[in-house]
């Protein structure tokens, strides 16, 4: 049925990310072939001790990452070794590999390893009668049974080139594109392939043609063997004196790749590392090709001619009775993610939330349907996008400006106020800039700042049912809320007014603009400072009344200090990290200790 | 592989205690006059002249002067610097201490399949071609050292006379040494001569390939690596060779003067059928080229803009065997910007595009590909179904080699 990599194949993979990749394609080849995940542990010593997420089907495989191989072996049955680690790591991990007894067979996919290193491990691997594959090999694939690394591709490769089971023809090839090339050549012009193995394009492999083709004329299933080859080295020739040294089961296709050289610039050269002619002509694509065909192989001219070649081969076979027509078995489709599945229109999902304000999966994000490129390119500003987040409206240029000048006069109140001393001690603790402006904000409530949406949703009711009866109001006030908020300030009175509150009010008067809820702050503030000299009307208030008359919603009032203070905050925190601000204690001095003397602590009881 | 010229391998044998004659590397006669106070031999010796650079047959090319003085050796490098030969114009030039000696010999360390095999020859210089049947070799396994014994059994079996097997075989040991720690492919000592008045062997020059993928556990290799066609490298290659250092994947090109057919196919292995494909069916390559293991679409799309600027080129094959991981829509993508640049720059008037590629994405990939033709690109694609050459017969107006049944022809309109 296959040879090297079969249903009993267990694998570690060596190497980190890389890795990962390999196994989730190995996953969905063992999830095609309905067996389970033969990748059993991973080894990467920066991750040992956790484990790595693999995708099978509608489920994930936990598969453990060890910090050498030993510790792997020692707790899972692994025979096999993928080799996913750096060129200057390879020859390390694949000795670390070879120490262990249960593993017989490495393929290592690292390009670029030094010549040295590959012939140094392909000497210590015949020495203990292993086998590694590679360097620079695309990996090893038995149709229907056994995946070891990327090759074959996607899910979709894999159902088109039928490498969902097994069929007659090995294959042996040193580029890995072309072997999946020949997995899809193979299943269109014959019954497909019982193993392919991918040698790498080194000039030294560790393994080679001869290795396989002994091995396979050793596995009844395979019939024939394709040879996909090179200019450079004397591999093929090798394959070629084995193939002809006498009568051989299996039948060799071979083609050879290089002919072009010989039309090309004398000495200049190209394609994989070990593609190189020798000084006189030996390894040349023609002389390979020539000792291939006398050795009985047959050798299509082209790469285009190997189908039809094929083809040919599998005829006789099913002709001679030796291989059966396989009937085709569709094979399990691939699940579906859910994204892929919700964009083709497939399934519907319950969503976990709804949002009616912004959409970011285009190009851009757009606000309440507006492109934000559009917005800038046609002079809107940050008040409007504020409308449009907040209230889902595109404001007036009018509105805009009251807002701006909101946000301008409200943006700092300087280092003694609550929010900006909570930021300052936060900054000067070390804290980082989101947790101090952080803890600046949450001082913000009934006491300092707050107090906007509460006074924005007295005013409105004010407005509504004790329009031109300010006593009325208090007295309901009084009775069922308490002191009005909005109204009264810590420092601020009659006398020594809030000019924040004048430059405002000025400037929404002077607009024309119709403002009922702040006519009747106004009318308030007349009756209460009348009371007490510091009952006037604060800038929360002065903003929740302005804000209330442009139509913003009353929940989204605080947001307005809120922004602007946060301008306030950031600035706090900046100042202190620029001035390297040391460490807050308090003084003794500056606290009352209204505590117990101390005392003697009783016997516990 | 990769090359190194000869004033640097001469430096790596001095590293392994081999003696060279005393040399300095000049780029201008001002550069030769300047070394004369640190190298006072310059003066009161006989001199050798060679051209430094990736050349063979000097001797030929009249690049190697001997037994030169001073005022010979500055007429001698004024003359060879700034020559040209075929695509390369000499830059430097190598001058050394004439070597007083009798007799010439041959030794090199060869990479074969298990090891190295140490070569060993009575006669050097260029007579060792000619006698080729006179070397006689010792094979060693990789990981093995030669033992004197074995070296001097080799060097008694070439025909050195047998008060000289001693220092040949020690020699030779040293060479291999060099050889096996520098992770070298190749080292070859021609001639080797005994020097007249104290009877040392010494390296009169040197032949010397590393192994450019052991480069990172050698940081004393501070030399850059020739160029191995017998010319230097064109800017476009040297721009590409710098991307495809940094770019994970790899891109490679290499331009051939004179060609009709510029290739853009992915893959180390897939890109050579191309080419042959091309010459087998009459064309002339305008370079080579393959993208591989999933490379940035920016690096493809460099490639791609390098070779659309190939001159007088007629068509431009983008092909490609089923990807095992390449990303093809991605990688397409960089090769869809390459191919929109040329077109502004006027480089795509004449040139018509045949694409075939399969793998991840390769859908996606190729219905990109055909949406060039809306752009005024003459533009064919084909997808899985065609064999991987059969562009390459198509685009020069062949049918294809193999037009196998079941194959089914999309054509871009």
């Amino acid at each position: 049925m296959s040879i090297m990599a079969n249903l009993n194949t267990k694998v570690v993979i060596q190497g980190g990310v890389a890795g990962l990749n390999a196994a989730r394609r190995m996953a969905e080849f063992s999830y095609l072939i309905q067996k389970p995940l033969n990748v059993e542990a991973f080894v990467y010593p920066p991750d040992a001790g956790k484990t790595y997420d693999v995708p099978f089907g509608s489920t994930i495989v936990p598969v453990p990452v060890y910090h050498s191989i030993k510790e792997a072996a020692a707790k899972h049955p692994i025979n096999t070794s993928l080799i996913y680690v750096g060129a200057n790591r390879a020859y390390a991990a694949a000795m670390e590999a070879l120490e262990i007894p249960a593993i017989k067979f490495m393929s290592m996919i690292a390009e670029g390893v030094p010549e040295r290193d590959a012939k140094l491990l392909a000497k210590e691997a015949r020495k203990r009668g292993k086998l590694i594959n590679g360097p620079s090999s695309i990996g090893v694939i038995s149709p229907g049974q056994c995946r070891l690394g990327v090759v074959g591709a996607t899910y979709e490769n894999l159902c088109l080139s039928k490498l969902h089971r097994s069929g007659s023809f090995g294959v042996i090839t040193k580029s890995g594109g072309l072997l999946n090339e020949i997995l899809w050549i193979t299943s269109q012009f014959a019954d497909g392939v019982t193993t392919a193995i991918g040698i790498g394009g080194d000039a030294y492999p560790c393994s080679d043609y001869v290795t396989y083709l002994e091995k396979f004329e050793k596995d009844p299933h395979t019939k024939a063997v394709i040879i996909v080859g090179e200019m450079g080295g004397t591999l093929e020739e090798e394959a070629a004196a084995w193939y002809g040294a006498k009568k051989r089961r299996i039948q060799l296709l071979a083609v050879v790749s290089g002919f072009c050289q010989e039309s090309l610039p004398k000495g200049m050269k190209f394609g994989h590392a070990g593609a190189k002619e020798g000084a006189k002509g030996e390894g040349s694509a023609r002389s390979k090709a020539r000792l291939l065909k006398k050795s009985g192989a047959i050798v299509p001219e082209t790469f285009g001619a190997l189908g039809p070649a094929i083809k040919k081969v599998y005829t006789n076979l099913l002709k001679s009775g030796k291989v059966k027509e396989i009937p085709m078995v569709p094979p399990p489709q691939q699940l579906k993610s859910v994204d892929v599945a919700v964009k083709a229109g497939e399934i519907t999902v319950t969503p976990l939330i709804r949002t009616t304000i912004a959409d970011d999966r285009g190009e851009e994000p757009c606000y309440d349907g507006y492109p934000a490129s559009e917005l800038i390119n046609k002079g809107y500003d940050i008040p409007h996008i504020i409308g449009l987040l907040w209230d889902k409206r595109l404001i007036s240029k009018q509105e805009a400006e009251i807002i701006r000048r909101i946000i301008m006069l409200s943006a700092d109140h300087g280092p003694c106020v609550s929010g900006a001393l909570g930021t300052i001690i936060a900054a000067c603790a070390g804290i980082g800039m989101s947790q101090a402006v952080a803890a600046g904000l949450i001082m913000i409530g009934p006491r300092f700042g707050g107090a906007v949406t509460d006074a924005g949703r007295w005013f409105q009711y004010g407005v509504k049912n004790h329009k031109g009866d300010i006593p009325a109001f208090l007295a309901y006030m009084k009775d069922n809320v308490g002191p009005v908020p909005g109204i009264g300030h810590r420092v601020k009175s009659v006398k020594n007014p809030d000019k924040r509150v004048k430059e405002l009010v000025k400037y929404v008067k002077s607009t024309g603009i119709k403002t009922p809820h702040l006519d009747f702050a106004l009318a308030l503030e007349q009756v209460t400072s009348g009371k007490k000299d510091n009952l006037i009307l604060n800038v929360d208030g002065t903003m929740a009344a302005v804000l209330v008359d442009i139509g913003f919603p009353v929940n989204s009032l605080n947001g307005f200090f809120v922004l602007s203070r946060t301008i306030g905050l950031i600035g706090h925190w900046t100042d202190q990290k620029r001035q390297g601000g040391r460490l807050i204690r308090l003084f003794d001095y500056l606290v009352n200790y209204a505590t117990p003397k101390r005392r003697e602590v009783p016997k516990l009881k | 592989m990769a090359k190194v010229l000869e004033g640097h391998g001469m430096r790596i044998l001095q590293k392994w205690n081999i003696a060279v004659p005393r040399n300095i590397v000049v780029t201008s006669v001002q550069d030769l006059d300047r070394s004369v106070s640190e190298n006072p031999w310059l003066k009161n010796t006989q001199l050798v002249a060679k051209a430094h650079e990736a050349l063979g047959s000097r001797f030929k090319l009249g690049l190697v002067r001997v037994k030169l003085n001073f005022t010979q050796t500055r007429s001698a490098v004024k003359s060879m610097i700034g020559h040209q030969i075929g695509g390369l114009t000499v830059r430097e030039v190598i001058v050394s201490e004439m070597i007083p000696h009798s007799q010439e010999y041959y030794v090199a360390i060869q990479a074969t399949r298990k090891g190295a095999d140490i070569l060993l020859a009575t006669c050097g210089g260029i007579d060792v071609e000619e006698n080729w049947n006179r070397v006689k070799s010792l094979s060693v396994e990789v990981g093995d050292t030669p033992s004197r014994t074995s070296l001097q059994t080799l060097a008694r079996k070439t025909g050195f006379p047998g008060n000289l097997t001693g220092k040949i075989a020690d020699f030779a040991g040293k060479l291999f040494a060099a050889y096996d720690k520098e992770d070298a492919q190749y080292l070859e000592v021609n001639p080797l001569v005994q020097r007249s008045f104290d009877g040392t062997l010494v390296a009169l020059d040197v032949v010397t390939l590393l192994d450019a993928d052991a480069k990172y556990r050698h940081p004393d290799w501070t030399f850059p690596f020739a160029a191995e066609f017998g010319r230097a490298y064109t800017n476009s290659e040297k721009e590409l060779m710098e991307i495809d250092a940094k770019v994970k994947g790899s891109i490679k090109f290499i331009e051939i003067p004179g060609g009709d057919t510029a290739m853009l196919p992915a893959g180390g292995g897939a890109s050579v059928y191309y080419c042959d494909a091309v010459v087998a069916r009459g064309g002339k390559l305008a370079n080579y080229t393959e993208y591989s293991g999933d490379p940035p679409d920016w690096a493809v799309e460099a490639l791609t803009e390098k070779v659309c600027d190939l001159p007088g080129i007629k068509r431009v094959i983008v092909g490609g065997a089923i990807a095992n991981f390449t990303d093809v829509k991605k990688t397409f993508g960089g090769i869809i910007a390459g191919f929109r640049k040329a077109k502004a720059k006027g480089k795509m008037g004449k040139v018509h595009i045949w694409v075939r590629r399969g793998g991840p994405r390769e859908k996606e990939g190729l219905a990109a590909m055909r949406e060039l033709a809306k752009e005024g690109f003459k533009i064919n694609v084909f997808d899985r179904t065609t064999p991987l050459t059969d562009i390459v017969d198509l685009s020069l107006g062949k049918e294809p080699a193999t037009n196998a049944k079941g194959s089914k022809k999309v054509v871009a309109k």
